[in-house]
């Protein structure tokens, strides 16, 4: 998934969390920040829940998949050092 | 034990524990220093002793002060190069007054006697044509098999330096170093070394210095490593070495210095002497590449200093076998050694609980060991002249291992109490470079 069809969902997630709950997000960074969109992604949905809006929760469930995939697609273009699955610690408590 | 000489004075003790071929060869061996004519030297074995003792020298100055200081952070570089050279300096003059004397006369079987002291009696008489042989070593000048003994003295004490890096006063070191080398290593050298030495007389087998050297210096690194408790931030902050680079090149210069250390330890150019290169060789190799695989099997990635770890594990194993095994049995010693001190440098480590810095006892104590207890096993009659006894041998590293981890803690607690051992808080977060004098690494 490309940045603009990411921005696309936070964006309709912006309009539909501004028409629906009165709160209003930033899309540009929702898009950008999967901790600002982690917390937006668990105000949709609980309000999904208390207002009985399921398209809140449909959108939710996509941004969380963008995020996602552009977590992993960042991860795959770390050098190769930062690569590592959970990095031992090198040089605490010992050296060799 | 060194040289067949050491178990011709073993037979005359009378211990019975050599075969009495060997006991009758004793009746005109030297039984102390004295002066012979010059021409009863071996001028080829008198040769490769000089040489043999520059490259033990080569193993400190510059192998061991490169070894460590490569691992240490870049605030402590210097330091760690400046304790290693001022402990060979300490030691050479502390050797000369009185270790060589307490080492390698004959007294008790406890310590030696006094007759050395300021290499006393050292004499070479051009005009008389007569010069002072040790009764260790009849054949070569005592000049020079001191000066081979002085270099033993000199890394036993600098290995210790890797297990108190980064957090000692300098001053306070060196003081606990020389008593240490006085009233720790003499003694220890005298026991099995010394042909009326308690442990010599029983047999023990330590060719060049499982023992002597290596358990002896692991233990006192330990004892340091607990006495003076672990470096600030060890556990939680990541340590990073200077340069893996320098340690490589200190491997590298122990690898073939210890050539000089353990077919030296042959006292002569013989075929003895030759075997001893090659499992000295062959055990290095198999070290290395046993700690290469356990670290590939085990971490996935193996390392230079695994690798540089690996070799002197191999190295300090066969040294007490050198002149013992052959080059079969030296593979196995190299290998057992390898993962063994892999082992002692991570999870025994763990065990452990103390800071030792560089492992000294991880990779020095536990290959003594292993080494001393493989000597027991693999010893042939045919190399050495004599068979392994692996009861013997694990008492003999008893009891070094547990004197010199003793004596070590109450010379640390002694020194101290009367001057105070570690940096302050301040000293050790700025460096000891810098702290201890006033010197930085450039660049």
């Amino acid at each position: 998934m490309n940045d603009s069809d990411r921005l696309a969902i936070a964006a309709h997630l912006h309009v539909l969390l501004r028409r629906r709950t009165g709160r209003v997000t930033d899309t540009e960074w929702m898009a950008a920040n999967a901790d600002y969109a982690q917390e937006i992604i668990r105000f949709a949905r609980q309000r999904a829940q208390q207002d009985d809006a399921p398209e809140l929760a449909e959108w939710a469930a996509k941004l969380e998949r963008a995020t996602a995939e552009a977590l992993a697609e960042a991860s795959a273009r770390k050098p190769l050092l930062e690569r590592r699955e959970a990095p031992a610690p090198r040089y605490v408590g010992g050296i060799r | 034990m060194r040289y067949g000489w050491h178990g011709v004075l073993v037979g005359v003790a009378g211990w019975g524990l050599l075969p009495c071929a060997v006991q009758a060869q004793a009746a005109g061996a030297p039984v102390r220093p004295g002066m012979v004519d010059a021409q009863a030297l071996s001028a080829a074995d008198t040769g490769w002793m000089l040489t043999a003792t520059a490259l033990v020298l080569l193993m400190t100055l510059p192998g061991v002060a490169l070894f460590y200081a490569g691992m240490v952070r870049r605030k402590n570089v210097l330091n760690t190069m400046a304790s290693v050279v001022a402990i060979a300096a300490l030691v050479s003059v502390l050797w000369f007054a009185a270790g060589y004397s307490l080492a390698f006369t004959p007294d008790t079987a406890w310590l030696g006697g006094f007759a050395r002291m300021g290499f006393d009696g050292l004499q070479f008489d051009l005009a008389a044509g007569r010069v002072a042989v040790s009764h260790v070593a009849p054949h070569i000048p005592e000049s020079v098999y001191a000066m081979f003994q002085l270099t033993f003295a000199i890394i036993t004490a600098a290995l210790v330096v890797g297990a108190f890096v980064e957090r000692i006063r300098f001053a306070p070191m060196l003081v606990f170093i020389g008593l240490w080398s006085l009233l720790v290593y003499a003694p220890i050298a005298h026991w099995v070394w010394e042909p009326g030495g308690w442990l010599a007389r029983m047999g023990a087998l330590d060719f060049a210095g499982g023992a002597v050297v290596h358990v002896n210096a692991g233990a006192a690194g330990l004892a340091c490593a607990w006495y003076l408790g672990p470096r600030r931030g060890y556990g939680r902050e990541a340590f990073e070495p200077y340069n893996l680079g320098f340690t490589m090149a200190g491997a590298a210069l122990l690898w073939v210095g210890w050539f000089g250390f353990n077919a030296g330890s042959a006292l002569a150019a013989d075929g003895r002497a030759g075997l001893a290169m090659a499992v000295t060789h062959i055990a290095a190799a198999a070290g290395a590449l046993a700690w290469m695989l356990g670290e590939a099997v085990l971490r996935g990635k193996p390392s230079l200093l695994g690798l540089c770890s690996g070799l002197v594990a191999g190295l300090v194993a066969i040294t007490p076998a050198a002149g013992f095994v052959t080059p079969r049995a030296a593979l196995a010693i190299g290998a057992v050694a390898g993962l063994a001190c892999y082992w002692g440098a991570t999870a025994l480590k763990r065990l452990l609980g103390a800071d030792d810095s560089l492992d000294v006892f991880g990779v020095h104590g536990v290959g003594g060991i292993v080494g001393s207890l493989l000597t027991g096993v693999f010893a042939s009659r045919t190399v050495g002249g004599v068979e392994g006894n692996v009861l013997t041998q694990a008492l003999s590293v008893g009891a070094v291992l547990a004197f010199s981890l003793a004596a070590s803690l109450v010379l640390l607690w002694m020194v101290d109490f009367a001057l105070g051992l570690r940096v302050d808080e301040e000293g050790e977060a700025a460096g000891l470079d810098l702290s201890q004098h006033r010197e930085r690494v450039g660049g």
